[in-house]
């Protein structure tokens, strides 16, 4: 045994059906990939609570959708060092068959969300990256698994409703959890230090586990196991968040994560007012303003600097949040299309945008109106001519072509 | 994108020796094509070392000429007065480059410092020479029609985006730099490599060698920048070139040429200078000179049309340059440095 990717049986994706109209035909290429062995059961509707230490009481659970009508107290949640009680796998197998190896359990929700395409993606080369590797292949299908969190074992292991990486060792007990909160994101340093937490002795403190991932990636940890698990981290966090799945009951197991150490705290100041927020290095500032503030008046078109939807003001400059990392705009003051109306009174360029139809879809419009405020308060563009609007607004595209309104928008709000 | 730490450096010193220690670390100032690049898996770097709060913004007159700083922003350097008065090649090769936000974000060292734009490096499924050494170039034998003319190599047909680039290496810009070595200054020309072997390096910077300023010698001449692109605004260039003259009377004292969208790097075309030099301006010297420019250009297969374009560019250029023909717009704005779409709209001072 040692680290995944090196003696760790490892993954095999299997997760519950997808079967949700939109998705069908992702299912079916991820099963002609051979990465997914799609089924039909339908564990959600029958989840069965366990008695603590394993065999299946019967009782069914009609969905878990019902399951604020449990009369059982909530399954305590496990903690590193607890030996994992058993339960079946979605095959029926039982977890103990199982022991005598490491064992990786991620839960999450089986919806999938067209906004999370490349997920299938991310699958495919994890599945791909495991399935080359010769050293792994004899036991490749035994040792991840991709469970639904509202599955039987998922309300048996204490993670219902929860996106939760747990790891057993070869003894079957807990060595490592992680419960991902809605709203955030699983790094990959935490998977790393899942990983280091599988080496055998001495065991691995929980404060080393949480080590932040700079001392996880200069740690030894080889390239591959590095891309494997970064592979993994990927995965995970394109899982969508069970925010709005999760039945209230269900969620209210305890949902503390324990290996942040990779998040950073910043602290942004958003129309006027400093927000605090944990972020993932990686995160933009558009996907800050929309999946963590809420602010989804700010748009993702392209998401590449290439259409301008999600044009925002840094220190009054337009600028597109897609290309800005999150972090990277601290101590700037940052303004969104929220905050350019006075409490009801619209700004006068969204007032001219309304009153010259400058519009059809509405989409682009907000990076539109960012843009022609920021250009009307520029000394260098305010007094431009018509020809020199369309110049310092091409970075802003529009698909329903509504440029010829847009020009006489901002130029009705250039005359003030 | 790949995870990465994330640094922010509190001075040059501190910025240099954390990413020089670190072979997987990067700078980042501006981001704008380093995020999409992360965005792409293109760039995967293990720790960013953020340079953009340095104090290294200024833009001040130095020595007779103009000294930028690192972190002064596409827009500053563009509208800065003497920039755009005594060089408006480098204002027009910004403002007819990218988009007012872009501008707004992009520093100025990191502009030059941009990487290419064929399709091929951005395709994971591609083989690349420049994101992936020693797998293979997918532009030569595949869709070629914006890749290199000149200085290419069996590795890579890659070309360099950026428009600031031409315009400084035809002003002779220095480009000042801090590194693990010590602080050295580098011609502007120098800074950029060819493919050759090795195209994953684009430049001949040390790893965490950070550029400090960009310095624009003395120069008493008049420049030019005109590109030519598939729209009238926000496009990389076809082909493009710079161009700077020094007058003497009536005679052109010296001239220097830099084409665009030609070459892994900005392509200075030292035998049509020669010609030029002592002589007085005609359109049939331009022409001899754009022909001359363009005499070594090696097509491949869907590109050899930049080269009568990068000619009638050139001829161009040098007209609206030595003052034989009108520019199409103010000099110093995007309306002057633009062919078709938007250029002749707006009326020059003059």
């Amino acid at each position: 045994m040692g680290l995944l990717g090196i003696g760790c049986p490892v993954v095999r994706i299997r997760p519950n059906p997808w079967r949700t109209p939109h998705n069908e035909q992702l299912t079916i290429r991820l099963f002609l990939n051979g990465c997914l062995k799609a089924r039909n059961q339908k564990l959600d509707e029958r989840a069965f609570d366990f008695a603590p230490h394993g065999t299946p009481t019967g009782k069914l659970l009609q969905s878990p959708r019902t399951a604020t009508t449990m009369t059982q107290k909530p399954v305590p949640a496990l903690h590193p060092g607890d030996t994992v009680p058993n339960g079946p796998l979605p095959d029926g197998t039982p977890l103990l068959t199982l022991r005598g190896r490491p064992v990786i359990l991620a839960f999450a929700s089986t919806e999938w969300d067209p906004a999370q395409a490349h997920q299938s993606a991310i699958f495919a080369r994890l599945s791909q990256e495991f399935g080359s590797s010769a050293a792994l292949t004899e036991a490749a299908p035994q040792a991840w698994h991709s469970l639904d969190y509202r599955g039987e074992l998922a309300v048996h292991l204490g993670v219902a409703g929860q996106r939760a990486l747990l790891l057993l060792d070869e003894a079957g007990v807990l060595r490592w959890k992680t419960v991902v909160e809605p709203g955030q994101e699983l790094r990959a340093g935490q998977v790393l230090a899942a990983l280091e937490a599988l080496r055998p002795a001495p065991t691995v403190a929980l404060s080393q586990v949480a080590a932040p991932e700079t001392e996880v990636i200069s740690g030894g940890v080889s390239r591959r196991t590095f891309v494997l698990a970064t592979l993994a981290a990927a995965a995970l966090l394109a899982l969508p968040s069970v925010a709005a799945a999760a039945p209230a009951d269900i969620s209210a197991s305890p949902t503390h994560t324990e290996n942040r150490a990779a998040m950073l705290p910043i602290e942004l100041n958003i129309n006027g007012k400093n927000h605090r927020l944990e972020l993932d290095s990686r995160t933009a500032l558009l996907d800050a303003l929309r999946e963590n503030m809420h602010l989804t008046g700010t748009k993702k078109g392209c998401d590449h600097g290439q259409c301008g939807a999600c044009t925002v003001h840094l220190d009054g400059h337009s600028a597109l949040s897609c290309l800005t990392l999150a972090v990277m705009a601290q101590g700037k003051a940052i303004t969104t299309i929220e905050g350019l109306a006075k409490g009801d009174t619209l700004h006068p360029m969204q007032v001219a945008f309304i009153k010259h139809d400058a519009f059809q879809c509405g989409y682009c419009t907000p990076g539109q109106i960012m843009s022609a405020t920021a250009l009307l308060a520029d000394p260098h563009t305010r007094h431009g001519s018509a020809v020199e609007i369309r110049e310092a607004m091409s970075g802003n595209l529009c698909r329903c072509a509504a440029y010829p309104n847009i020009i006489a928008a901002i130029e009705e709000a250039q005359r003030g | 994108m790949h995870p990465f730490q994330y640094q922010r450096a509190e001075n040059p010193g501190q910025a240099v020796a954390a990413v020089a220690k670190n072979p997987e670390a990067a700078f980042i100032a501006g981001g704008t094509s380093q995020v999409d690049l992360l965005k792409e898996d293109v760039h995967q770097p293990s720790l960013l070392v953020d340079v953009s709060g340095l104090p290294l913004r200024q833009i001040s007159e130095f020595e007779g000429g103009v000294r930028i700083g690192a972190n002064a922003t596409n827009t500053e350097a563009a509208y800065y007065p003497a920039i755009q008065a005594r060089y408006p090649a480098v204002s027009e090769a910004l403002l007819a480059g990218a988009s007012v936000q872009i501008r707004n974000m992009a520093t100025m060292a990191g502009n030059p410092l941009q990487r290419t734009r064929c399709p091929y490096f951005r395709d994971l499924a591609q083989p690349c020479n420049k994101r992936t050494p020693g797998s293979g170039c997918a532009a030569i034998g595949g869709y070629n029609h914006v890749h290199a003319l000149f200085g290419a190599s069996a590795a890579c047909v890659a070309t360099h985006p950026s428009d600031l680039a031409v315009a400084l290496a035809a002003l002779d810009a220095q480009v000042q730099t801090t590194g693990p070595q010590g602080s050295r200054t580098i011609a502007f020309t120098n800074l950029h490599r060819l493919p050759g072997t090795t195209p994953h390096l684009d430049t001949t910077l040390a790893h965490g060698e950070l550029i400090t300023s960009i310095d624009l010698p003395a120069f008493a001449g008049r420049s030019h920048y005109l590109k030519v692109r598939e729209r009238a605004s926000y496009a990389y260039a076809l082909a493009s070139c710079a161009v700077a003259l020094e007058m003497d009377g009536l005679k052109i004292k010296s001239a220097r040429i830099a084409l665009g969208g030609v070459a892994h790097k900005p392509w200075r075309t030292l035998a049509a200078e020669a010609l030029l030099a002592g002589q007085l301006p005609t359109e049939k010297l331009f022409r001899t000179a754009a022909t001359a420019a363009f005499a070594d250009a090696k097509a491949l297969e869907h590109n050899a049309y930049k080269i009568p374009m990068g000619r009638n560019l050139l001829v161009r250029a040098l007209l609206e340059t030595s003052g034989l023909q009108p520019l199409a717009g103010p000099a110093g704005t995007a309306f002057a440095a633009s062919v078709g779409g938007m250029a002749g709209q707006v009326a020059t001072p003059n």
